[in-house]
């Protein structure tokens, strides 16, 4: 739904503010690769913009830290609206392996409202532009479905451990 | 040149009394036991041997002993030595700073304010450094009975007291988020007219606690994956120097194979470090060129960083005893593919580099300072080695497969920032030729992964040195009880260099402030964890939001 919001909203070049918020720069070095000759967001009208009163899209890397709250706080307050805000790596995504340590106050959710996650430590450049894209209605959504079902209680351990031994023959037959 | 005996004999000869105990659990290491009092003067007599301030570490002994310890390094480059002071203070008695006399010290003792909560004579700017604003100022972090998750509540209305303006001057503030600088840190410039007369920092704004989560919550074997997070441009730095350290600790040999495998993952990642250094550098003073295509040329690198390890950066390669995968000779093959393909390719950019007169006009002359204040102020790597002092960890303290090896390490005396960008592209193309020697002489003796079965005995210190693509990483492990270090300290190549910077940036234009802070390579996440050098003292006149508005409207009519 919001990827149909943003088609109506975005309509011209989106331009992108990189905010650090205690990254250890792997993401950073990621989200500038996006912009070099062989990925090129360029092509998409997709610029880095050094002021966030510039910017349609924010890009939060690393968790946020204790000192940097408030200013991450006011970065996003300075944006225009409409605006976006993507996670990028796994500290912005859920505070990474520091996500309770006494500095780190946790992922980039705690600071701002957070539209998209892309997880990864660090993500890949294509997974940045796949989002991007996929925030702007540019490309489908292309993830397998995911079946919520409902286990049965109690399990019967009997027949899986059964179903598991049969897998294993299966492997036994072909040794031979 | 002093050899090791001569070191331990002159130490002992004039401070008899004051030297309790000298280890030397490895042929080039010293760990020397000293009472508190005579902390400065031995220093100073390290620094008079030609010895090299590296970090301060501090730990907490309460507990056990009713003591704070404190440990000063230092590398004396030219005998292949580290050596590590060691002493220890009660909680409430200050101990002497040696930071008057070896300025780089400023910081990490600090950090141990913040952390430890130790207290110093005569240090000369007793300040805040690590921990936020709104911590509460008797809650110290690094101490064993505060929790590693420990959230005090947010405070309002409390900042950091910046230095005050030297009169005639006027306050530019640059960061936290700055057009510049891609991590967050906030440096409060003092200009006259357009030359900048002195600088004050406010960083540690990526501190995040890692030293803390490790001693508290992690095994030995968990943490080279935790010290690859560090830093993601030089991880496997950190994952080396820990690993060596405690290998060290443990008196623990590894397979030559596998030292060699770690050689080449660092000078990959020295390549690749130093092309992104490069497209920075381009950007920074406004030549976007040599950015695209510098990061072009780098761009493969990351693709067989991903071949070789399973991803592009944070390869997660190095652990203790080892490494985790072999390089097969397919992959042996691949290396050489890229890395050929790299050195044509950057003999391109560096011709075009070395011959464009505006990037001379930008860089030369500027960020001087001389060789010796470089080397009364410790800074490490090509910021050093751009000023003419010849140090290099790789050659003065070998580790891995360095012995080996036949390299050339690059020096200038022309003390600017265009020597730093001579260094780092000359070192670019020394890296792949020690790629290429280390595929050469590779050996195949035993396995990459060593095997260590027995517990750890905790007290043992391991103290271990890299050189990152920034300069020198040390870091110094105390092994603890239950399978986790009790006390890891990490200092990266930027933590002595920024605090370098103020003295780049005296008399300099404002508009090269990027590129001489940018001609460290600033790395703040490893550091973080300027201060300031007062030209003429003064009052500042405090200026509310009001009152500037009235101003600026008189001065407009």
């Amino acid at each position: 739904m919001l990827s149909n919001i943003s088609k109506k909203v975005f309509t011209k070049s989106l331009w992108v503010y990189h905010c650090n918020s205690g990254a250890c720069n792997g993401c950073d070095i990621e989200i500038l690769n996006v912009l070099t000759p062989y990925y090129d967001v360029e092509r998409f009208g997709i610029k880095l913009v050094a002021s966030p009163r510039h910017a349609d899209v924010m890009l939060i890397s690393g968790g946020v830290t204790r000192p940097t709250l408030p200013i991450v706080k006011k970065a996003y307050d300075a944006m225009p609206n409409p605006k976006l805000v993507f996670g990028i790596g796994s500290c912005a995504t859920g505070g990474g392996c520091w996500f309770d340590c006494y500095n780190v106050t946790g992922g980039a959710e705690k600071a701002v409202p957070v539209n998209y996650f892309v997880p990864g430590c660090p993500p890949r450049p294509e997974a940045i532009i796949y989002a991007v894209a996929l925030a702007l209605g540019l490309v489908d959504k292309n993830v397998a479905p995911v079946d919520v079902k409902q286990m049965e209680l109690p399990i019967d351990m009997y027949e899986r451990n059964k179903a598991w031994e049969e897998r294993n023959a299966i492997y036994e037959l072909l040794k031979d | 040149m002093p050899n090791i005996d001569e070191v331990k004999k002159r130490l002992t000869d004039k401070f008899k009394g004051d030297i309790t105990n000298i280890d030397q659990p490895v042929n080039n290491r010293l760990f020397v036991d000293i009472k508190k009092d005579k902390v400065k003067e031995i220093s100073n007599e390290v620094i008079a041997m030609g010895g090299r301030y590296l970090v301060s570490v501090g730990y907490d002994r309460l507990a056990e002993e009713g003591v704070l310890g404190l440990i000063h390094t230092f590398s004396l480059d030219k005998d292949s030595i580290m050596m590590a002071l060691r002493t220890s203070t009660p909680e409430n008695e200050p101990i002497e700073s040696i930071t008057p006399d070896i300025p780089n010290a400023g910081w990490s003792e600090r950090e141990y304010m913040d952390l430890l909560g130790m207290k110093f004579k005569n240090h000369p700017k007793p300040k805040r450094l690590i921990v936020a604003d709104d911590w509460p100022a008797d809650v110290y972090p690094l101490r064993k009975d505060v929790p590693w998750n420990l959230m005090p509540p947010p405070a309002e209305n409390v900042a950091y007291e910046l230095d005050k303006c030297p009169e005639g001057c006027t306050v530019v503030p640059v960061g936290p988020y700055h057009p510049t600088l891609h991590e967050p840190a906030h440096f409060s410039v003092f200009v006259d007219g357009e030359t900048i007369k002195g600088a004050d920092y406010r960083g540690f704004m990526t501190h995040r606690g890692i030293e803390k989560l490790c001693q508290t919550q992690l095994t030995y074997n968990e943490i080279p994956f935790v010290a690859e997070r560090i830093c993601g441009i030089c991880g496997s730095v950190h994952a080396t120097s820990y690993s060596q350290a405690v290998e060290q600790a443990a008196g623990l040999k590894i397979s030559r194979r596998a030292e060699y495998i770690r050689t080449i993952m660092l000078e990959i990642e020295r390549v690749h470090s130093h092309l992104l250094w490069l497209g920075i550098a381009g950007h920074l003073i406004g030549f976007d060129t040599v950015f695209m295509q510098s990061w072009r040329v780098r761009e493969p690198i990351m693709w067989l960083g991903e071949r070789l390890t399973g991803n592009r950066k944070t390869y997660g390669m190095i652990v203790v005893g080892g490494v985790r995968r072999d390089i097969t000779p397919e992959l042996k093959e691949d290396i050489l593919n890229v890395i050929n393909k790299i050195e044509e390719e950057l003999l391109v950019v560096k011709n075009a580099v070395i011959g464009d007169t505006a990037i001379h006009k930008r860089t030369k002359g500027v960020g001087r300072i001389t060789k010796e204040e470089t080397i009364k102020w410790s800074l490490v790597g090509p910021v050093a080695r751009a000023r003419g002092v010849d140090i290099d960890a790789r050659r003065d303290n070998p580790y891995a497969a360095y012995d080996e090896m036949k390299f050339d390490v690059p020096v200038f005396d022309d003390c600017d920032v265009w020597a730093t960008v001579l260094v780092r592209i000359i070192e670019t193309f020394e890296a792949i030729k020690i790629i290429r020697q280390c595929l050469d002489k590779m050996p195949n003796d035993g396995p990459v992964l060593t095997e260590y079965l027995d517990p750890l005995a905790p007290g043992k210190h391991g103290l271990t040195c890299v050189e990152a693509p920034r300069g020198e990483v040390v870091h110094y492990l105390i092994t603890g009880k239950e399978n986790s270090p009790e006390r890891w300290r990490v200092r990266a190549p930027t933590y002595p260099n920024l605090q370098g910077v103020p003295l780049m940036l005296l008399n300099d234009q404002f508009a090269d402030l990027p590129i001489i802070i940018g001609s460290i390579d600033p790395c703040f996440s490893c550091t973080d964890r300027v201060d300031v050098i007062n030209i003429k003292s003064g009052e500042v006149q405090k200026m509310n939001r009001h009152e500037l508005e009235e101003m600026s409207r008189k001065y407009k009519k």
